[in-house]
């Protein structure tokens, strides 16, 4: 059997190994039944072709993350917080803001929408439980809603986290998906975000477990008419970090802000695979991603924006600039437009080089010796796009937390 | 202050300096004048250590000591201060975070107690007065998005700020208007004092009626050819250059 066969089979007995009798019964066995039909990805797919899915084979798949018992330490950056350890709710949920309802999934209510990749499927299949967020019509939900997905084990095994956000018609949040943790545990996270008319979230997907770690992640988002989304989504490398992210712009005037950092620095790897879809007509699109590599990291930028036939003024722009801070360091960034309407405006760029040299020279010509004025430059290009985000609390602490990888 | 023996220096490949030597005392005002392509920014560049300007015969001495042997932070920390032709821009690098940082560097290197956050906010503040710029580009990006006179007169403020021993401004009046050029000036003239070097170099002999040199120097095809009092720039903006060109290659 090649490596890919042997994943797959863990996947399968993974899959078969959860059967609890509850309110997600009916969607594991489906997922189940979906994975059987697809292949394990290798690097023959094109969607795989730099990262390399080998460091699963120390057991990530043979095994369900058990229930944790220690407390996880992290940083408090909402009003409101809950944590998820190992894919398992807390007995009791917080008290939400006015505005917020949630439900665990098993009680109900989750999506039957189909998850785009065999992770996802995975996701489904395994999972214990998962939560939805709910906002109310037309309220706006005071504060911001931290919720913590904590992954912690000693040895390998599998942990799926789901969160499924559902912004109903009018309404504002701002919501924090923060995955931390260690060990050589891989974290299977999958979020949908449905965005209804004219709704406004602020979300941020934070990923700072530690550098053993694994993480494949989902994003999926569908945008109704005139909803707006300001999302950012910051990481620093580990063992294997694969995020995908798909936004649907489903409803006319729909816009769609994401900006995202990821760091990989020792021999650490990221790979981000984004997909903006235009569906309906008249929706904005704007993603500014920046990546830094070091030492023997190892970073891919996949951006595609698909243009649908009906989604005439579109305006759509992308951008990837990203630094290579040594000779051994990597990044492989393309960008994709597929466009089938004339009257749209597309913008994609993407640059990777290393530190300027002008700037460096200039910041040596006061005074500021080459390893601090090299820190202050991979600060100062990360920073650029971090000061844009809209809460001074996330972003404090995402400059100190990205500037200790500088 | 600066000695600059038989200098030959080449950029690429390509010797730009040939045999240029200059004196420079505690407290004097220089300038250097010359065409376009007389190796008037070598110069600079050179003294402030910019990486692809090589040395390749003769030496600079700056206190008695060789600059060849600094980095060129060290040249930096020992007192030279370079004000740019073309300040680069660096976004995410606030102005305030590159001052504190230069400022810590140079105090450090000097055995000096750095300031506190206070004080320095305070007297970055004071030298943005002098040269009126608006305290708000104090938070902005450095030189990020700044007009060009923006970014000449943020030099200067940087310049009024680390007080070098010896300030070299590379083209600092080019593309200004006379209002911004008085600015400057202003700042710079604050700065002369009898232990504090000036090297300005410049196209214009315009920037001499705001900033008065106490010697001119005629750079040309990279050696100076002729050096004077004051009176002498007068005599450049109303010859030009052709006579001493021609006078420089018959020596």
């Amino acid at each position: 059997m090649t490596p890919a066969e042997q994943l797959k089979d863990s996947t399968l007995a993974l899959a078969n190994s959860a059967q609890q009798d509850d309110g997600l019964s009916v969607l594991r066995q489906r997922a189940r039944k979906q994975l059987q039909l697809l292949p394990f990805p290798d690097r023959k797919h094109e969607d795989w072709k730099y990262t390399s899915l080998h460091p699963l084979t120390a057991g990530q798949l043979n095994q369900s993350a058990s229930a944790l018992q220690s407390t996880p330490s992290f940083p408090v950056l909402g009003d409101c917080v809950i944590v998820i350890g190992n894919g398992f709710l807390p007995s009791q949920l917080p008290t939400l803001p006015a505005g917020l309802s949630v439900t665990p999934l098993s009680a109900g209510g989750v999506s039957d929408a189909a998850p785009d990749t065999l992770f996802g499927w995975l996701n489904n299949a395994s999972l214990n439980d998962g939560l939805l967020l709910k906002t109310e019509r037309n309220k706006k939900v005071a504060g911001i809603v931290h919720v913590v997905f904590f992954n912690h084990s000693t040895t390998p095994c599998h942990a799926a986290n789901q969160l499924q956000v559902e912004m109903a018609e009018g309404s504002e949040l701002t919501l924090i998906e923060h995955y931390v943790g260690s060990g050589p545990i891989l974290t299977n996270a999958l979020t949908r975000i449905n965005s209804g008319a004219n709704s406004s979230l602020v979300h941020y997907r934070l990923q700072s477990e530690t550098a053993d770690t694994l993480h494949i992640g989902n994003l999926q988002i569908d945008q109704q008419r005139d909803s707006r989304i300001d999302s950012s989504q910051l990481m620093r490398g580990n063992v294997l970090r694969r995020n995908d992210v798909h936004v649907r712009l489903l409803g006319s005037g729909a816009n769609l802000f994401m900006r995202g950092i990821f760091i990989a620095r020792d021999n650490s790897h990221i790979d981000n695979h984004i997909n903006v879809e235009h569906v309906a007509a008249h929706c904005p699109s704007d993603q500014v991603y920046k990546g830094i590599a070091g030492e023997k990291g190892r970073a891919v930028f996949n951006g595609r924006i698909h243009i649908h036939p009906y989604a005439k003024e579109s305006n759509a722009a992308l951008s990837n600039n990203n630094m290579l801070l040594s000779n051994e360091a990597e990044i492989d960034s393309k960008p994709e437009l597929e466009i089938y309407n004339d009257d749209v405006k597309c913008a994609h760029g993407t640059t990777i080089g290393q530190m300027d040299i002008e700037q460096l020279f200039y910041l040596r010509s006061r005074g500021i010796d080459e390893a601090t004025a090299k820190r202050m430059l991979g600060t100062g290009f990360v920073n650029e796009t971090l000061n844009a985000m809209p809460d001074d609390v996330v972003r404090d602490w995402a400059i100190d937390w990205l500037g200790e990888a500088l | 202050m600066l000695e600059v023996r038989d200098l030959y220096a080449s950029v690429g490949g390509k010797e730009i300096l040939k045999g240029l030597s200059l004196s420079v005392k505690p407290g004097e005002v220089h300038a250097i004048m010359g065409p376009n392509g007389s190796g008037k920014s070598t110069l600079t560049n050179v003294l402030a250590g910019r990486d692809g300007y090589e040395v390749t015969a003769g030496e600079i001495l700056f206190e008695g000591k060789p600059l060849a042997d600094m980095e060129i932070e060290e040249r930096a920390q020992a007192g030279i201060f370079l004000a740019f032709q073309y300040p680069v821009e660096i976004p995410g690098v606030s102005n305030m975070e590159f001052l504190k940082a230069s400022l810590e560097a140079l105090y450090t290197a000097q055995g000096k107690e750095p300031l506190d956050a206070i004080s320095l906010l305070r007297r970055a503040r004071e030298a943005c007065q002098l040269v009126d710029l608006d305290q708000q580009f104090l938070k902005r990006g450095v030189n990020e998005d700044f007009s060009g006179g923006e970014k000449k007169r943020n030099e200067i403020m940087q310049m009024m700020l680390l007080e070098p021993k010896l300030a070299l401004l590379d083209e600092t009046d080019s593309g200004l208007d006379i209002d911004a050029l008085q600015v400057i000036a202003k700042g710079v003239n604050t700065l002369r004092n009898a232990e504090r070097s000036i090297v300005m170099v410049t196209h214009y002999q315009r920037l001499l009626d705001y900033i008065v040199p106490d010697f001119v120097h005629v750079l040309a095809d990279g050696k100076i050819v002729k050096s004077g009092g004051k009176e002498l720039a007068l005599e450049l903006e109303e010859k030009g250059y052709g006579w001493l060109t021609e006078e420089g290659a018959a020596v």
